[in-house]
């Protein structure tokens, strides 16, 4: 076991401290903007007014302590809900790097003829992964009171960070279960995701209206800590049991399983190809359907969700005089409209990157083949290198319109009800940023085409995009930074005209790179 | 004495799938069983469940006396294994495969001189990434790996898939040398020339069924004077 823990490690020497070390730097950088930022009470209190709205509870979940505010409390209100899904995305990818995908490689195979128990792999998998989120936990508190901002408590700090470990950890042992149920490592990958989505959606809804989805959602039981403020710490002990069961049930399922095996069977396959998987563009698209299927129901869950929270605005609205005068509006209906109109560009801006994640994935996907081999065999009969990229790219510029226009629909079914939405109106927001979507799509060519050992590299644009738009304006970051982001760009409501300035530019830029990417593409080696 | 390996009536069944139907299969102490069959057949199957890593559907499957199954931790402290399709960990060194597999078959460190020995004899660089290794190299790396160990019995399952016909004399001589030390080699292949050269007996498998099993003499003798190659491809080719 102890050795199995040092092969984890030796593996892991990189991944995991890099994750660890940016896991600190961000939240000590947050952390003293934060400190800046808030400097007077009046500051603080503007800040509480803009989160204490039901959209804002859907997006990051409850709000507190309006009577004693301080800069620590107003990080951990905002920031604990994107540490706890950074942190289970880490967890998800490390547990099924080391148990689904060795076993779908065959190399579990070979160490499962040396000694070694059958539940070595997987047992020692979540020891290790229990040590990351440890480490991870004890990094973020040791930090954030090293940073002695404002309201910082040694006992908040730990409860903070406590509550991101102990999520971590629930979704290492969700994704060891995971690993156990799929025979394939992409399926394990989708369940875990398409879980962690539905507790996001559970945690949104139980927070706006506060009922008990918010408990029984894992992501909403984190938030209910309370950090610099209540500082309640039962609810990480919850997820920790609740990591343990979910760990055990996991280590059971595969002590009693063959090894390469799912529980959810593989099913039986067709005996010829049918017409249209024969062609380059059948087989793209069949090994993109199933994303494609699935981001189109999580899309328009998570629109309908926000959809929902829009009659409760509207409420909040009319009975809120402080949030009035805080937008510095006149009375009555107008308002009630203005401020919808404003929370859904707000939020389609948040969504269009949402939905530009199937679009990368699709198109990466040509990558992906690549470094399993499975692209040689291709070029090897009589198809252009072109024609290849062409296809993902024409199935990724496709969803880039459709992934936006579901989420938008979503919003639209979610909402219809309040009589406030204008559907032409949500679609003429919700397709301005198609051109940034196209963005990231041309992005994700071009490093196909010219680097493609780091293609991984879009994902660091879309946490910078995301940083600058959904921060940029509280941090008080410069315009510029925000224009270096594809969805730094917002649709001017008042214009009528839709091709509008940012429109021509981003869609110029996009087919650019693109263009690019497939000149590198036809010319460079194929690699593993 | 008991024999090595000792399989009586096993079966597998993949959900409706019956991959073996009453299998028997032993091995004894110091000789190399050559393990044959068309392809599906069923010889990696019975060798994962001879590993304990699938369970048999029915049927008793002892190695060195004990089930396979239920004691297979403290087996593979004397079994080696090779598969026929190795895939290693992209990110390590074939050097620190070696070692890793080395640590963990808990053998004592005295393996170091076997390794260095091996590791020239199949002319491997071990201090290249495992991700630029071709087929050939990878293979070695596993059969290094096994062949430096202490085991008692080794189980390969078409070892040789890849090696040059330079490599493929030196892991001759390597089972041959095996074989000498007394201990016992389970060789599934489809390399004829091979089996030929290093087999004491025969198995043949076709359809999840053993078709034939004796001595390599017998089978010869059997054969009138046939090549072995003709018996093999009329037992394949019966099921036609
Ligand atoms: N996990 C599984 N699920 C369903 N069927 C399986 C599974 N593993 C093997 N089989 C089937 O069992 C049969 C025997 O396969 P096996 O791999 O043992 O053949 P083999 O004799 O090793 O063939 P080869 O010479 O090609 O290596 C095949 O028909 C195969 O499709
Ligand atoms: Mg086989």
């Amino acid at each position: 076991m102890i050795r199995y823990l040092l092969f984890i490690l030796r593996r892991e020497r990189l991944m995991t401290p890099i994750w660890i070390a940016s896991l600190l730097a961000a939240s000590i950088g947050i952390a003293i903007a934060f400190q800046q930022l808030f400097a007077t009470p009046e500051d603080m209190r503007v800040m509480a007014e803009t989160l204490a709205n039901p959209a804002m509870q859907a997006l990051i979940g409850p709000t507190y302590g309006i009577d004693s505010l301080t800069p620590a409390m107003l990080m951990a209100q905002e920031l604990l809900i994107f540490m706890i899904i950074t942190v289970a995305i880490f967890n998800i990818f490390l547990v099924i790097r080391h148990t689904r995908t060795d076993e779908e490689q065959g190399r579990l195979e070979m160490l499962r003829a040396l000694p070694i128990g059958r539940l070595t792999n997987p047992a020692a998998t979540l020891l290790f992964a229990f040590k990351a989120n440890l480490a991870i936990t004890l990094a973020i508190a040791l930090g954030l009171i090293a940073t002695n901002m404002d309201g910082m408590q040694v006992c908040g700090a730990f409860i903070y960070a406590g509550s991101i470990g102990a999520s971590g950890f629930l979704f290492a042992s969700i994704a060891l279960l995971m690993a156990q149920l799929f025979s394939t490592s992409r399926g394990a990958l989708s369940g875990s995701f398409a879980l962690m989505g539905v507790f996001y959606i559970a945690r949104a809804f139980g927070d706006m209206s506060g009922n008990i989805l918010s408990y029984i959602s894992p992501m909403g039981l984190g938030l209910r800590v309370y950090s610099f403020y209540d500082n309640i710490a039962w609810p990480i002990l919850v997820l920790f049991v609740q990591a343990i069961i979910i760990g055990g049930i996991a280590l059971l399922v595969c002590r009693n399983r063959d090894l390469g095996e799912g529980i959810i069977p593989a099913s039986k396959g067709r005996r010829h190809a049918s017409r249209f998987l024969q062609t380059p563009f059948g087989l793209a698209w069949n090994l993109s359907k199933g994303n494609f299927l699935a981001w189109t129901i999580g899309l328009f869950a998570l629109g309908a969700t926000y959809g929902a929270v829009i009659g409760d605005i509207a409420e909040f609205v009319q009975t809120n005089e402080m949030f009035q005068t805080l937008l510095g509006l006149g009375q009555g209906d107008l308002i009630t409209y203005q401020v919808v109109e404003s929370f859904i560009s707000m939020i389609l801006v948040v969504m269009a990157m949402v939905a530009a994640i199937p679009v990368v994935i699709i198109a990466n996907k040509i990558r992906s083949e690549e470094k399993q081999g499975r692209i040689e065999p291709i070029f090897a009969r009589a198809i252009r290198r072109r024609s290849l990229l062409a296809t993902y790219t024409i199935i990724a510029a496709f969803g880039s319109a459709w992934f936006i226009f579901i989420t938008a629909l979503g919003l639209y079914a979610g909402g219809a009800n309040t009589g406030l939405l204008n559907f032409s109106n949500i679609v003429h927001i919700a397709l301005f940023y198609v051109p940034a979507i196209l963005v990231m799509l041309g992005m994700a060519v071009f490093l196909v085409g010219f680097l493609p050992k780091l293609t991984s590299l879009v994902w660091v644009i879309f946490g910078y995009s995301f940083l600058t738009v959904y921060f940029g304006s509280l941090l008080g970051l410069p315009e510029w930074m925000d224009r270096l982001s594809p969805f730094g760009y917002h649709p001017d409501l008042e214009a009528s005209g839709f091709v509008t300035m940012p429109f021509i530019v981003l869609s110029t830029t996009a087919i650019a790179l693109i263009l690019m990417g497939f000149q590198a593409y036809r010319s460079r080696d194929l690699v593993g | 004495m008991a024999s090595v390996i000792e399989v009586k009536n096993l079966t597998k069944q993949f959900g409706k799938f019956k991959a073996l139907s009453g299998v028997d299969l032993a091995v004894e102490k110091g000789e190399v069983m050559a393990f044959l069959g068309p392809n599906g057949a069923g010889k990696t199957t019975t060798i994962r469940v001879l590993l304990g890593i699938l369970r048999a559907s029915s049927g008793s499957v002892k190695v060195f006396g004990k089930d396979a199954w239920d004691h297979a931790v403290e087996l593979h402290k004397r079994i080696a294994f090779v598969p026929g399709d190795v895939n290693l960990w992209p990110n390590l060194t074939g050097g620190e495969v070696i070692d890793l597999f080395t640590s963990f078959q808990g053998g004592k460190h005295s393996g170091e001189r076997h390794r260095e020995r091996f590791i020239k004899m199949f002319n491997l660089d071990p201090t290249k990434k495992c991700r630029t290794y071709s087929k050939g190299n990878r293979q070695k790396v596993a059969l290094i790996s096994a062949l430096a160990s202490n085991a008692e019995l080794f189980i390969l399952d078409e070892p040789t898939s890849g090696l040059d016909p330079l490599m493929l004399k030196t892991f001759e001589d390597c089972i041959l040398e095996l074989k000498k030390e007394g201990k016992s080699v389970l060789l599934s292949s489809h390399i004829l020339g091979e089996v030929d050269k290093l087999a004491d007996h025969v198995t043949i498998i076709r359809e999840g069924r053993v078709v034939k099993t004796g001595s390599m003499t017998e089978i010869k003798k059997a054969a009138h004077g046939k090549s072995l190659e003709d018996v093999f491809l009329s037992e394949y080719e019966d099921q036609k």
